[in-house]
């Protein structure tokens, strides 16, 4: 273990008061933790990329644990305790998972996108999961290389960077030089980790199944479900591919927005090598102290892609993650990570947009809107408390858009009543609605939490506007 | 007639080629020592005075192919890398030379490299076995991890070994990428285990 790894005490202090529980609570959790983080040394690259062994799993671990106890506030305190021994054998058997860094830090990902993240270092320290993890040596990443793309990177590539430039949840990026000079990164993914992902949410499934009785099961199943699918959709690098030539087609009339080439020619469905974008990531560039203006202007490119992709090409780029986006030294957007494509048929683009004509404030609209997104019977409709928590969450989304002029989005408040209220929504099983309302969730969420970590100010609602009519 | 060296080579070369052919397309159990002969265009019983066995035959196969092997990881070899890098480098050196064969390789290395089943093919077996570990000798020897504890780690690696060999020739993984992972982590058990390495080497 490094020595600057965090405790798992300090972890546990970490988590919301809520989550935290009593002293008796904490320390059990304490043990647990501990105990399941204090294993022999793993000391391969791959085994230690695959088990609690990182600073990002263990992270993760702590994050899935409030998960699933959050899920289940309110049961009584046996019920409590014998599900902490299911906690126990949930996590031993993540722990034991061979690609389980790869889910445990894409669940770590999925939930700093998620409600339950609320405070602001919750989303500060999860978003080292988005670029920073160990990555595979060189030896093995030359033979998978070989497989995929039939001869040695070396050969296939005049140059070949054998250090990784980042490292992620599902895969790991270095930077080449194609034979005929460009440069490029080559996003290379673990082996056979699609394969395995089915396979360890299945176990995952049936370890906790002895807690299908309680009150969160169909929320906490539709959670796993939930990122199952988005690491299943991820693992397709052939899809990636072809979404991103749609979005650079969709993205092309915007100058200051870009999309880098593709090569499918050294690309497969596990390398994906494209342009090299000569940007850094949203932490460095704020430690560049960057003046109000430029990340305005950031955040506003941010929002102005989104919303072209949303108005024109009907497709929400669901995992606006700060890992996703580069920021140029010409004061140019580079986004680069296009696994998480969500389009919307007519249908649902139709209704997510019902919130343009029925107005929040109009207790017929909102009515009519609820009821169509979030798929309410009559004796749902009849909930008033219900109705209440839906209303905030799409009154939190309207905010911005239907104040006109600068949307101040450093303030932590907004944030946090985002996550609030859609947090709200989960935990009372208020969550049945059109699927692609969580993908908007997800997307919006994440855009704003861009804007707030470049500390932005931006017209939303004039950039919305534009974009609808242009659409 | 006084058969040259040269021509020696030569037969020699085409019963290997035929072995390396007909092993592939018949399985090694299916093909019979006079199936080699008529492949390699010489009388059965010629076959005889170059490999006693149609096991020695394709062990010879793959001894040379490690050798090969051998040659690129050498010529790979980088002072930088670590342990359980430059083993994963040699062991993956030596598995793409024996691509080739791998469709015939569990029949051969069940009688060849099972120490309960001596033969005269077993010898083989055993240089493999003694030039490999011979290696992998070197190599902690170079970072300065021989001593008492040597002999049951290097145990420990051939039983790994032979275990990666095995789940190899059945891996029907895409590109047998999966077995790249049960090699790393394999070769990350054998490093943990060597009291110098263990818990240090963690592949940064």
């Amino acid at each position: 273990m490094e020595a600057n790894d965090p405790k798992i005490g300090d972890l546990i202090s970490e988590l919301p008061e809520d989550l935290r529980g009593s002293a008796e609570e904490k320390a059990g959790l304490e043990r647990m933790l501990d105990a399941l983080t204090h294993r022999p040394a793993p000391t391969g690259r791959v085994l230690r990329m695959w088990c609690l062994g990182s600073l990002q799993a263990k992270l993760a671990a702590a994050y899935g644990l409030a998960w699933l106890r959050g899920s289940f506030t309110g049961t009584e305190r046996k019920a409590q305790l014998k599900n902490e021994a299911h906690y126990r054998g949930a996590l031993r058997t993540l722990a034991g998972m061979g690609y389980m860094r790869g889910a445990m830090t894409k669940l770590g990902q999925v939930m700093s996108s998620y409600p339950q993240v609320t405070p602001k270092q919750y989303v500060e320290t999860l978003r080292a999961l988005h670029f920073e993890a160990p990555p595979m040596h060189f030896s093995l990443l030359r033979e998978y290389l070989r497989g995929e793309l039939g001869a040695d990177p070396e050969d296939v590539f005049a140059e070949f960077d054998r250090k990784a430039l980042a490292a992620a949840s599902l895969g790991q990026v270095h930077r080449a030089r194609l034979k005929t000079g460009e440069d490029v990164v080559v996003k290379v993914q673990y082996p056979g980790i699609a394969k395995t992902i089915h396979g360890d949410f299945a176990n995952l499934r049936l370890l906790l199944a002895p807690m299908r009785l309680m009150r969160d099961w169909d929320a906490t199943m539709a959670q796993l479900e939930e990122i199952e699918r988005v690491l299943t959709l991820e693992t397709d690098y052939a899809a990636e591919l072809a979404n991103a030539e749609e979005v650079r087609s969709e993205l092309s009339g915007l100058e200051d927005v870009i999309v880098p080439r593709m090569y499918p020619e050294h690309s497969t469905p596990h390398v994906l090598t494209m342009e090299h974008l000569p940007g850094v990531h949203v932490q460095d560039f704020m430690r560049s102290r960057p003046a109000q203006s430029l990340r305005n202007r950031h955040a506003a490119q941010i929002f102005r892609a989104t919303s072209r992709l949303f108005h024109s090409g009907r497709m929400l780029a669901a995992d606006p993650n700060p890992g996703n986006y580069l920021f140029l030294p010409d004061g140019r957007l580079g986004l680069i990570d296009f696994g998480c494509l969500r389009r919307l048929d007519p249908d649902e683009q139709e209704t997510v947009n019902l919130g343009y004509t029925n107005p929040l404030d109009s207790e017929q609209a909102a009515s009519v809107l609820l009821q169509r997104c979030h798929l309410l019977s009559e004796t749902e409709m009849a909930d008033s408390e219900r109705l209440r928590i839906l209303r905030e969450v799409h009154a939190w989304y309207w905010q911005p858009l239907t104040i006109d002029g600068e949307f101040d989005f450093s303030d932590p408040e907004h944030l946090r009543r985002g996550f609030e209220s859609s947090w709200s929504i989960l935990r009372r099983r208020y969550h049945k609605a059109m699927p692609v309302l969580t993908w908007m969730n997800r997307t919006f969420c994440g855009t704003r939490a861009m804007a707030y970590l470049l500390q932005a100010k931006v017209n939303l609602a004039q950039i919305d506007r534009e974009e609808l009519e242009r659409a | 007639m006084r058969i040259t060296p040269k021509a020696k080579q030569e037969t020699r070369a085409r019963i290997l080629d035929a072995g390396s052919r007909l092993f592939g397309e018949l399985g090694f159990g299916a093909t019979s020592t006079r199936d080699l002969a008529g492949e390699a265009g010489i009388a059965a019983g010629t076959l005889f005075n170059y490999f006693a066995t149609k096991e020695a035959l394709a062990m010879t196969l793959v001894v040379e192919a490690l050798e090969r092997g051998l040659e690129t990881f050498e010529a790979r070899r980088k002072g930088a890398d670590s342990l359980s890098e430059e083993l994963f480098s040699y062991v993956a050196t030596g598995l793409r030379e024996l691509e080739p064969y791998r469709t015939f390789l569990p029949e051969v290395f069940e009688t060849a490299l099972s120490p309960f089943r001596p033969s005269d093919a077993s010898r083989l077996g055993g240089r493999v076995r003694h030039e490999h570990l011979e290696m992998v000798k070197g190599i902690l020897a170079k970072r300065g991890s021989s001593g008492p504890h040597t002999i049951a780690s290097l145990q420990l690696y051939w039983t790994l070994y032979v275990g990666v060999l095995a789940f190899w020739t059945r891996d029907e993984s895409a590109h047998q990428e999966e077995t790249w992972a049960v090699l790393d982590q394999s070769l990350g058990l054998f490093v943990g285990s060597i009291p110098s390495e263990g818990g240090t080497d963690h592949g940064s």
